[in-house]
């Protein structure tokens, strides 16, 4: 069963956990990130991160330095890291400001698997590299410009450290190179390169499928969705060798860039927003719909698998109350078309007498509103075991990512009839 | 208060504004050739009709419709004929002959259903036979399909 959280009655923007897991950076719609601390059942706020003043748009906590990155629509980025206060002494999360250089709002921040750089994306139509100057003591960032068009709206780290995906409002998705020399080409001694070697953390970048020669803003592919849309998420395989995004014309794509050949599914529910790669044959993605879907396939095709929401599951009484009996018919005739109909030809209003005046807006879903955060949680070697969704509706759900249902015959909570 | 600023097109001062046509591919084919082929479709849609083979009309007219610009006409003959296919089609029949077309053409269908709605009183069709149609596309193709319709730049 998923573990299901209500963080707030507002929208969580963005969550982010520690490596550990104890923690988890979340923005809670506001100009302030917030650290939630795990106590028993609860997530208990810790700490505020205020020094942003504008909405905060994305959060990332990199996993071995424990530094956290915030961005924001004031189009500034900053550094979170914890140290001790040189009066009190006790661990406190003092920031570093990025010098970004972006006209418009910061939309996306995600760390380099080896965290020393990350990228910000923007609205100013471009991506900003940034990486830590010690000299100055704080973060400058190299642009990414062409040949984007329009705001950005997603990126992706290759594992290699060095390429980037960026998923963009101009329709387009696309594979950068963000080679930085002063980060990626730091000389080292032989035994040290031969240790980094063995354990693939070598700085030179190998030549991959998506090319061999990569100075800073190659442009290593560009694709696009057949009925375009805004290109919501994007991601590379555990291995980086596939490239999986989701745009606003409902459907999901999957890249080999070998051919090249594009796998396209189209789905009959609403566009998804988020998406994470759980193997290299299984992709997790939400959105509109509100539930996370699975996708599974190799180099030979892809398809649905189904969903981690299983909305016609016995449900607890407490999360899904008041639609036990009315599966065959859809959400609208159940909610809304009933509370006319009883209020138009019995007179009768369910916002003033009803016994349970919130069981006629629930959804089916878990997540009663838009899922805007899928991120791993959970690992089992490479592969990804569960999962950690955030939302609109302010909910924080943990998913197994074994337990898929098949679709079939099964209805959203958004779908009409 | 004036509020005449609001509707000043501030894109034209912008050099590096985002044109419509970087944001689809647009149509190889020259204007004149895609309105002779829509003549052309129009005709052959007619001994389809004649047939009374719905899906196989359906299919000539909506594979390749035109789209983009400097291609009106033929859009115009396109939707022309369309509706007269949907006009014949007995309301009975729609589901499943909807359910033996490609997804492409669900969603090229989707377009000309919603271009027909936004031109009320054109052609000779009821507004009810075209909500018909939109009501048990949206049952087989979902509301993804509806979603593809508004995202698509390239419009027919």
């Amino acid at each position: 069963m998923p573990e299901i959280y209500a963080l707030a009655q507002t929208p969580i923007t963005s969550h982010a956990f520690s490596a550990d897991r104890s923690q988890l950076a979340a923005s809670l719609n506001s100009n302030d990130a917030q650290i939630f601390t795990r106590q028993g059942a609860e997530w208990i706020s810790t700490v505020t991160l205020s020094e942003h003043d504008k909405l905060i748009t994305s959060i990332d906590w990199a996993p071995n330095s424990n530094r956290i990155v915030t961005c924001s629509q004031d189009r500034n980025a900053y550094v979170w890291q914890e140290q001790p206060d040189p009066e009190t002494g006790r661990l406190i999360w003092k920031p570093t400001l990025v010098l970004l250089r972006i006209n418009r709002a910061a939309t996306y921040v995600k760390w380099s698997p080896k965290e020393d750089k990350f990228a910000v994306a923007s609205g100013a139509r471009a991506i900003a590299i940034c990486s830590f100057d010690p000299e100055n003591n704080w973060w400058v960032s190299k642009l990414l410009k062409k040949p984007i068009r329009s705001t950005v709206l997603s990126v992706d780290w290759h594992p290699n450290n060095v390429l980037l995906a960026a998923g963009s409002a101009d329709m387009k998705a696309r594979v950068f190179s963000a080679y930085i020399k002063e980060v990626d080409d730091r000389r080292v001694s032989f035994i040290r390169y031969c240790w980094l070697l063995n354990s693939r953390k070598v700085n030179r970048p190998a030549p991959t499928v998506w090319g061999s020669k990569l100075p800073f803003n190659t442009i290593c592919g560009e694709y696009a969705s057949p009925a375009g849309g805004w290109v919501h998420a994007i991601g590379f395989s555990p291995s980086g060798d596939v490239l999986a995004f989701a745009s606003h014309d409902s459907s999901i794509n999957i890249v080999y860039p070998n051919g090249p050949v594009i796998y396209n599914i189209r789905m009959p529910t609403l566009p998804l927003v988020s998406l994470t790669w759980t193997s290299e044959d299984t992709i997790i993605a939400a959105g509109h719909d509100c539930r996370p879907l699975v996708f599974s396939g190799t180099a030979n095709g892809w398809q649905e698998a189904g969903t981690l929401d299983d909305a016609t599951a016995p449900k607890s009484p407490e999360s899904r109350s008041g639609f036990g009996s009315s599966s065959s018919v859809g959400r609208l005739k159940a909610g809304a078309f009933a509370t006319f109909r009883d209020a138009d030809t019995r007179g009768q209003s369910s916002i003033a007498g009803s016994a349970s005046p919130t069981a006629d807006t629930k959804v089916l879903t878990i997540h009663q509103n838009t899922i805007t955060n899928v991120r791993p949680y959970a690992y089992s070697g490479t592969n990804v075991t569960k999962v950690s969704t955030s939302g609109v509706d302010g909910m924080l759900v943990i998913w197994d990512v074994d337990a898929v249902t098949a679709l079939t015959g099964r209805l959203g909570g958004a779908h009409l009839r | 208060m004036d509020q005449a600023f609001r509707k000043i097109d501030i894109d034209i001062y912008d050099e590096d504004v985002l044109q419509e046509s970087e944001l689809y591919e647009a149509d190889p084919r020259d204007p004149v050739e895609v309105l002779e082929d829509a003549k052309q479709r129009q005709a052959a849609v007619r001994s389809f009709l004649a047939k009374n083979d719905i899906p196989g009309a359906l299919t000539i007219i909506l594979d390749n419709a035109p789209y983009g610009p400097n291609v009106d006409d033929a859009k115009i003959i396109t939707l022309q004929t369309l509706l007269t296919i949907l006009n014949t089609t007995k309301s009975t029949e729609i589901t499943g002959v909807i359910k033996g077309l490609s997804l492409d053409t669900q969603d090229t269908l989707m377009k000309y259903l919603y271009k027909g709605m936004a031109m009320p009183g054109w052609g000779d069709i009821s507004g009810s036979v075209r909500l018909g149609w939109h009501e048990k596309l949206t049952e087989v193709a979902g509301v993804g399909c509806i979603v593809r319709t508004m995202t698509d730049r390239r419009t027919v």
